[in-house]
């Protein structure tokens, strides 16, 4: 399911070029990432994004940052 | 070192849309599951689960849950796709500079020269699954012997997460009863063809009298003969010396049959973007328009072309060639599937207009692809696209490779 909602994100940036969410607010309620399943990128005009699935307690999310722009939006649900 | 002392390999992805998925979704581990895309009803590819019930490509989704009523389907995001696959080339690369691809999920790769530096073949391919299999976790079959069309075959005898070596002192005891249909090549309508000739191995094939062959089907007679004796010369091409290509083309399977000429119309322009922003983008230019439809039944098609009288590249020139084409034929059937091409191109070409009128298109075309360039293809588009719903491209293409003009972004 799309979702494409900005939302506020903790992130670890490094050692080097890793960025590990760690956790992500939505819906009045703290996400606490358990797990970064898969990572990918692409472009949207000549902005570089970076999507990140991941999984807490209760589902799957994918979580997009904008690399130009600096912002984080939570862009999809799976399986819900 | 000569040609039949080479050692190429080739790696082919194991279903590899599904295995992203079940990596970036563990629930779907070890599940039948099948790839289709959004809003579409045909499977694109399936898990090795679900193979194993009988679920195939092409199917309907109706028809794979006939076979296996567990399945689970979900919708592809062929962004991932495109990313993990450009990511495995890079891996690739880094044991030779001869790296082929030659599709999302395969490539071919040189490695002659690199077996002083990395031991054995046999070495670089563990090395490689292994990469592949820790960095994505997905598996893949490989085949490693002396030319393109054996490693080909060497990497379908073994799946998933295969590994096969043909030395060459085995190749012609391996061809013997091998199949035709199991060269790369070689597709239904041929080996209808061959097998009318008594031609069902690959060994029948390389003891059938040349001349015959080439009777039966020209040019190609010497080569069929050089495929059944597992003989290829063809060079692995790296990316960047490919030859320049040869057109540009889009083409969209609608969600529904259409036959409304508005709607017809208006998915002609979108295509006519998508190939023009391409060209402009890459500086090619065109002079032969091709418009292709395939009707409702999906048996039926067909294909014109209208050449211009100058190159083009701007959308409005390719749109009103191809309603100009469209406007000679009387269509019999709602439509399925419509495809723009330009081809006849000419490379690195700016002609700059001379009439005010078309210096002012000109302008336009310009800043809409500096907007479209930087915040996203369709940002600024024609008014009457803005109904359209898909707008860009949701199919990777078979010619996709992972940089330069065909290297299209994908939804």
């Amino acid at each position: 399911m799309r979702i494409n909602e900005p939302i506020r994100v903790a992130v670890v940036f490094g050692p080097g070029s890793s960025i590990k969410p760690v956790w992500f607010d939505w819906k009045n309620r703290k996400h606490a990432v358990l797990e970064t399943t898969y990572t990918w990128s692409d472009l949207k005009g000549s902005s570089k994004r970076l999507h990140f699935a991941v999984r807490d307690d209760g589902g799957l999310y994918q979580l997009t940052y904008d690399t130009v722009e600096q912002t984080w939006e939570l862009s999809g649900l799976e399986g819900q | 070192m000569t040609v039949s002392e080479r050692s190429i390999m080739h790696i082919d992805m194991n279903a590899f849309f599904a295995s992203v998925e079940q990596q970036a979704n563990p629930d779907l581990r070890g599940k039948p599951i099948a790839v289709i895309g959004r809003g579409r009803t045909v499977v694109t590819t399936s898990s090795y689960e679900a193979r194993a019930f009988g679920v195939k490509t092409g199917m309907n989704t109706w028809q794979a849950k006939q076979v296996c009523p567990q399945i689970i389907f979900v919708v592809g995001d062929n962004r991932k796709y495109t990313h993990t696959s450009a990511e495995i080339m890079k891996i690739l690369q880094e044991y030779t500079p001869l790296v082929e691809v030659f599709s999302i999920d395969e490539a071919w790769l040189d490695i002659t020269h690199s077996l002083a530096l990395f031991g054995s073949a046999e070495t670089i391919a563990c090395q490689l699954k292994a990469r592949i299999r820790h960095r994505f976790g997905i598996t893949c079959s490989v085949g490693i012997a002396p030319n393109k069309l054996l490693a080909k075959l060497a990497s379908d005898q073994q799946k998933p997460d295969g590994l096969t070596v043909f030395k060459p002192a085995d190749v012609s005891r391996i061809l013997e009863r091998m199949p035709i249909s199991e060269l790369c090549g070689i597709g239904k309508k041929l080996q209808r063809q061959l097998n009318l000739l008594s031609i069902y191995t690959c060994g029948d094939l390389g003891r059938h009298d040349e001349p015959r062959l080439t009777k039966k089907f020209g040019v190609i007679g010497k080569r069929l003969k050089e495929m059944g004796q597992g003989i290829d010369h063809a060079p692995v091409v790296p990316f960047g010396e490919e030859e320049e290509i040869k057109s540009v083309g889009h083409s969209c399977t609608l969600a529904r049959d259409i036959s409304d000429p508005d709607e017809i119309r208006r998915v002609l322009l979108q295509l006519s973007e998508m190939v023009g922003s391409r060209a402009r983008r890459y500086g090619v230019s065109g002079k032969t328009v091709h418009l292709y439809i395939r009707y409702a039944d999906f048996f039926s098609s067909w294909g014109k072309q209208t050449t211009l009288a100058s190159y083009a590249t701007r959308t409005d020139e390719i749109y009103q060639a191809v309603v100009a084409i469209l406007a000679t034929v009387e269509l019999e059937q709602p439509v399925r599937l419509m495809g723009v091409r330009l081809t006849n191109l000419q490379h690195h070409n700016q002609q700059l207009p001379l009439f005010p009128e078309e210096q002012k298109k000109a302008r336009m075309i310009q800043a809409m692809d500096a907007v479209n360039n930087k915040l996203g293809d369709f940002c600024v588009t024609y008014a009457s696209l803005l109904q359209s719903k898909e707008k860009g491209s949701h199919v990777i293409s078979p010619a996709w490779r992972p940089e330069g003009i065909r290297s299209v972004q994908v939804q």
